[in-house]
């Protein structure tokens, strides 16, 4: 009863305070606005308003970044659904099926699948996080070390290799060029400086916020105005019909399933949201009987990853708030704010401001809840952007990635290298490559040369010490069963 | 058996090519760490040999089988229409890629030549401002002569010449030149609409950004641009 | 005080060693400086920008914002902090190296600016081709353990601990080679003849729970990152890289006590303008800075960072000194490191 007992407390204090009702209201209202704006997400509002959260008390400060994390991950589905731009990288699997839906004129139906699934993904994974953040905070400290990240990363990639591309092969060489971009800048071990071309500013590396932003936003852009050109454009039809609650209901398996896998991702640090959603469409893949309609707008693509990931944002609030460890960019930023009150986050702050953490996990699940009531005004408002004449929301869009892209590190090169992805990723989606497996092999590229040059370390360059780590050893052959598989598949399977 | 076409020929060409370039470069930076027995370079070698192998092994797949997707759902997964589009434009011919290939040449021009001139004439900062000045406008006007030919090639260089530009020149002074010019290649033909929602979104985004959220837009580095930027931000904040 | 003395030899000139508790009674470095001083022809009449090469959360970032912070409490005159990360400090050195040198832009950074002028003379020296306006702090390193390790307790019995694995020990640490951290660990290790892997890990908060969960054995880091773990009794130090123990930490062994003979490195950050500036904004910029640091936030924040164990001041002749000398000691050691240095 205690969870139950602090959480009506740190409910009290959130909404008996007016200043702090505001911050709450705005910052669910800013997350979905951010995330919904095609160009921008929640990293750019996030990054923009971190300097701000040093004139707000601590618990307000935290509370409006975790708020936002929430809404903000709903809010990327929308630009994911309606135009193809997830707005990070958590919600790039929900455009595969998404963006699909909207082209069939389903958008309703597909945004408020999202709507139901984020809230219910987020609010259960708020509750498991009151219960459990201490203990499974110990447990993943302790039995996720380098060389178990580094296998998840192998087995993650593993997946993801037979997700949106045409073949085993593009899918895998997809990913390999993701790995090969984020080598550019400083190498982990050393910090010495690879392919940099004599360009001082490459040193700081390609970051996936504007790679994201171009392969995605720039690049459908693209797409568009050789349509335009040819005069094959379409605006997508408009729908407002959301689905049915019996809808809902017939997909309660693979709500439940990507609850469970988004949450596990969710813990590790590191790897967090991005992943869970990856896995959980994978996995809704893998267990369906109709494979055929995925990529075509199947509703049950829509509810997995947006399941998956919001599920990932409580659990994603375990090791940073137990252990001080951030698990994606937005928890980092998180760091920040309570280091600007010269608080850091970890096993201190639950014994010396409980009340800031319990405050915290209610403005949470109630963030959640609130994507139901307010998701739902937003997404009909939201959705008449697909009305504007395509001519004027191009530059729109162009020039908000502009600035999305340029407030993340300040850096004129990430607009060019956005603009550049944009480009690529024009080309590169007439060949039947994926741009989804680029930018994953982008995000884990760098954490997954890290852990490896860190388990060798620790296992001193023996890799029989994979064997003595049973966690890591298991991932390391689940990767490998999959990746057989899919050779296997990719030269023996008959054409039916 | 023999199912390949030349294209595919080519895609694995390409792949070989990079592979072999980012090889030779990578010996630069391969050097050993003293406390990392396998250096800097190991990690980037490795995925240059899987790379090979995997485009090798599309080759090999496609000789054996045929131009097929690995399963029903990869194919349709891989489907955006994309692909449809580019054939009804006919924008798939070597013609046209070799035009678009002229045009996207255009902004790295302008981070490239104005350090060679510099370099090469030993200029200082001022001078090197000039020369910059000078490349940026020979290379908007050769921009504006080629994609008359080549609207959608235009529409593909013109965001990273905008970027290319951005640091020296700043986001205040081009954005809104940037705005008209995606319309127009857009095929909007009203100036007086273009002109009107041109300033409408020029006047949101520095509302939004610059007055209510303080995010400093790069200002540009080169006067008189550069004056320009300041100067906008102080009046906007 | 031998303190005083090492130091000195050091190239550190070191002023008095000051103690929390009477921090805030004793008088500050700056109190000589006019209280207020007007800017040349209206300067500055727009706000500042400050580059920061560094990410909003770390050390560098905290800095930025407590001094933007005072200089605009003491002036009236805002500054926007431009956070500019990558590239180990290199990517916003390189952007404040292209913005016009008028007087309005200042940049923060670290002891890393001179160790890369040391390895690459090509890189901008912050003692001759900045000016360096304040250096408003510097501290020292430590090695840490978990509180509750019973292999080993204390520095004696680590180090015999560690010889008797083979090298198979491990302590974390940052991952730039060259780096202060690296350097001084080679210093540790040659002192002492133990063999011990050290780990990298570019970002702090791994770093951190590595040590936390058990998958190392040992932390390199300095005392006002790790203070939430030292408070919370997470972690405790069992070497002071510093010739003497300063008194916050009098119960943890220093270099002297344990036989180790090297000259400690330091991290140090500062406040800069590029030395083409108006030479009297950039007068007035000094005042600002170094009358910024005695502001009490700006006094309470070093506090709170353990910034106030050995003297973190240093005015633009000191910081100079300090820069110049830091790099001929980082020459030295890479030259012997077998480094290319260019």
């Amino acid at each position: 009863m205690d969870t139950f007992n602090n959480f009506l407390n740190g409910t009290v204090t959130l909404f008996s305070d007016p200043i702090g009702i505001l911050i709450f209201l705005g910052g669910v209202v800013g997350g979905m606005l951010f995330g919904a704006i095609p160009g921008v997400s929640m990293l750019t509002l996030a990054a923009i308003l971190l300097p701000f959260t040093a004139h707000l008390s601590p618990e307000h400060g935290i509370m409006l970044f975790s708020v936002i994390y929430c809404t903000g991950v709903y809010g990327g589905a929308i630009t994911a659904i309606l135009f193809n731009i997830p707005g990070a990288p958590e919600n790039a699997p929900t455009a595969f099926d998404g963006y699909p839906m909207t082209r069939n004129g389903q958008a309703g139906k597909a945004v408020g699948a999202a709507v139901m699934c984020s809230a219910l993904g987020g609010t259960v994974s708020a509750v498991i996080m009151m219960i459990a953040t201490a203990p499974i905070a110990n447990w993943a400290i302790r039995s996720f070390g380098p060389p178990e990240i580094f296998a998840l990363v192998f087995f993650g990639l593993a997946v993801a290799s037979s997700v949106g591309a045409r073949t085993f092969w593009k899918g895998w060489l997809s990913i390999l060029v993701g790995l090969l971009i984020a080598i550019v800048g400083l190498d982990p071990v050393g910090g010495i400086e690879r392919w940099d071309f004599n360009m001082p500013y490459l040193l700081a590396g390609i970051h996936f916020i504007p790679a994201i932003l171009g392969f995605f936003a720039v690049s459908e852009i693209f797409v568009q105005a050789e349509k335009k050109v040819t005069g094959s454009y379409r605006a997508p039809e408009l729908s407002v019909d959301f689905p049915s609650l019996a809808e809902l209901i017939a997909h309660k398996f693979a709500v439940i399933r990507s609850i469970l896998i988004g949450f596990f991702c969710g813990i590790l640090p590191g790897i967090g949201a991005t992943l869970a959603a990856f896995m959980g469409y994978n996995e809704a893949v893998r267990w369906s009987k109709d494979r055929s309609e995925f990529g075509k707008g199947k509703m049950e693509g829509v509810i997995s990853s947006e399941t998956a990931n919001n599920a990932a944002t409580g659990a994603a609030m375990i090791p940073l708030l137990a252990l001080g460890l951030p698990g994606g960019a937005l928890t980092a930023m998180m760091v920040g704010v309570f280091q600007m009150h010269d608080m850091e986050p970890g096993p201190l702050v639950f014994i010396n401001s409980a009340d800031l953490v319990w405050v915290v996990f209610s403005a949470m699940f109630f963030a959640n809840l609130s994507i139901l009531l307010i998701g739902w005004l937003e997404t009909k408002t939201i959705i008449n952007l697909l009305r504007i004449p395509f001519q004027f929301l191009a530059p729109l869009i162009l020039c908000l990635a502009t600035v999305g892209s340029y407030a993340v590190r300040g850096l004129t090169i990430d607009i060019i290298v956005m603009f550049i992805a944009g480009v690529v990723g024009f080309f590169l989606r007439r060949s039947g490559y994926s741009l989804a497996g680029i930018v994953l092999g982008l995000i884990l590229g760098r954490i997954g040369e890290q852990t490896f040059a860190q388990a060798m370390q620790m296992l001193h360059f023996e890799w029989s010490g994979f064997f003595g780590r049973p966690i890591a050893l298991a991932l390391l052959v689940a990767g490998f069963a999959t990746l057989a598989g899919s050779i296997y598949g990719a030269f023996f399977r008959r054409r039916h | 058996m023999g199912n390949l076409r030349i294209g595919q020929i080519v895609e694995a060409a390409l792949w070989i090519t990079l592979v072999i370039f980012l090889f030779a470069y990578s010996f630069e930076f391969d050097r050993e760490i003293e406390i990392y027995k396998y250096g800097a370079a190991a990690w980037p070698r490795a995925i240059l040999l899987l790379i090979f192998i995997a485009a090798l092994g599309q080759l090999l797949q496609q000789w054996y089988r045929g131009d097929e997707a690995s399963s029903d759902m990869m194919e349709k997964a891989a489907e955006d229409g994309a692909h449809e589009a580019a054939e009804e434009a006919h924008h798939n011919t070597l013609a046209w890629y070799l035009y678009t290939f002229a045009i996207s040449v255009i902004p790295f021009a302008y981070i490239l030549v104005p350090d060679w001139i510099a370099a090469a004439m030993g200029l200082e900062k001022p001078g090197l401002h000039v020369a910059k000045l000078a490349v940026a406008a020979l290379l908007l006007v050769l921009f504006i002569i080629l994609v008359r030919g080549n609207q959608l090639g235009g529409m593909i260089a013109l965001p990273v010449l905008f970027a290319a530009m951005m640091q020296d020149l700043g986001f205040y002074a081009l954005a809104p030149f940037f705005i008209m010019a995606v319309m127009y290649l857009m095929g909007e033909r009203r100036f007086g609409r273009m002109l009107i929602i041109s300033a409408g979104i020029y006047a949101v985004l520095l509302a939004l950004f610059v007055s209510v959220l303080y995010v400093g837009l790069p200002t540009g580095n080169i006067s008189p641009f550069y004056e320009f930027g300041t100067g906008m931000v102080t009046i906007l904040q | 005080m031998q303190f005083k003395k090492t130091l000195a030899s050091t190239g550190i000139v070191a002023a008095s060693m000051m103690l929390g508790a009477n921090l805030a009674y004793a008088a500050c470095a700056t109190d000589g400086l006019p209280a207020s001083m007007d800017g040349p022809g209206g300067y500055p009449e727009r706000a500042l920008t400050m580059i920061v090469p560094y990410g909003p959360a770390g050390g560098s970032g905290q800095v930025a914002q407590a001094m933007a912070q005072a200089v605009t409490e003491l002036t009236g005159v805002s500054i926007n902090r431009d956070h500019k990360p990558g590239g180990s400090g290199t990517v916003g050195m390189t952007a404040f190296m292209a913005a016009p040198a008028d007087g309005y832009t200042v940049l923060e950074h670290i002891d890393d600016a001179s160790s890369a002028h040391a390895l690459d003379s090509g890189r901008p020296n912050p003692a001759e081709d900045l000016v360096p306006l304040v250096t408003s702090q510097i501290t020292f390193s430590q090695i840490y353990i978990r509180s509750n390790e019973d292999r080993y307790t204390d520095w004696a019995s680590f180090v015999e601990w560690v010889k008797a694995q083979n090298g198979k020990a491990t302590i974390a640490n940052v991952s730039k080679e060259g780096s202060m951290e690296r350097v001084t660990m080679k210093f540790i290790t040659d002192a002492t003849g133990m063999q011990i892997q050290q780990i990298s890990f570019d970002k702090g908060a791994p770093r951190y729970g590595a040590l936390a969960g058990g998958q190392v054995d040992a932390l390199f880091e300095q005392p006002g990152d790790v203070r939430k773990f030292l408070d919370a009794g997470t972690f405790k130090p069992i070497l002071t890289i510093l010739k003497d123990r300063p008194g916050a930490f009098a119960e943890v062994p220093a270099l002297t006590d344990s036989g180790l003979d090297f000259d400690p490195l330091f991290r140090f950050r500062g406040f800069y303008v590029h030395k083409d500036a108006p030479a009297d904004r950039v007068e007035w910029l000094q005042w600002a800075f170094q009358k910024a640091f005695c502001q009490e936030s700006y006094q309470a924040f070093n506090e709170s960072k353990f910034m106030n164990l050995i003297e973190s001041y240093r005015d633009t002749a000191g910081s100079m000194e300090l820069i110049t000398n830091t790099i001929g000691q980082y020459r030295d050691v890479y030259k012997e490191m077998g480094l290319e240095v260019k």
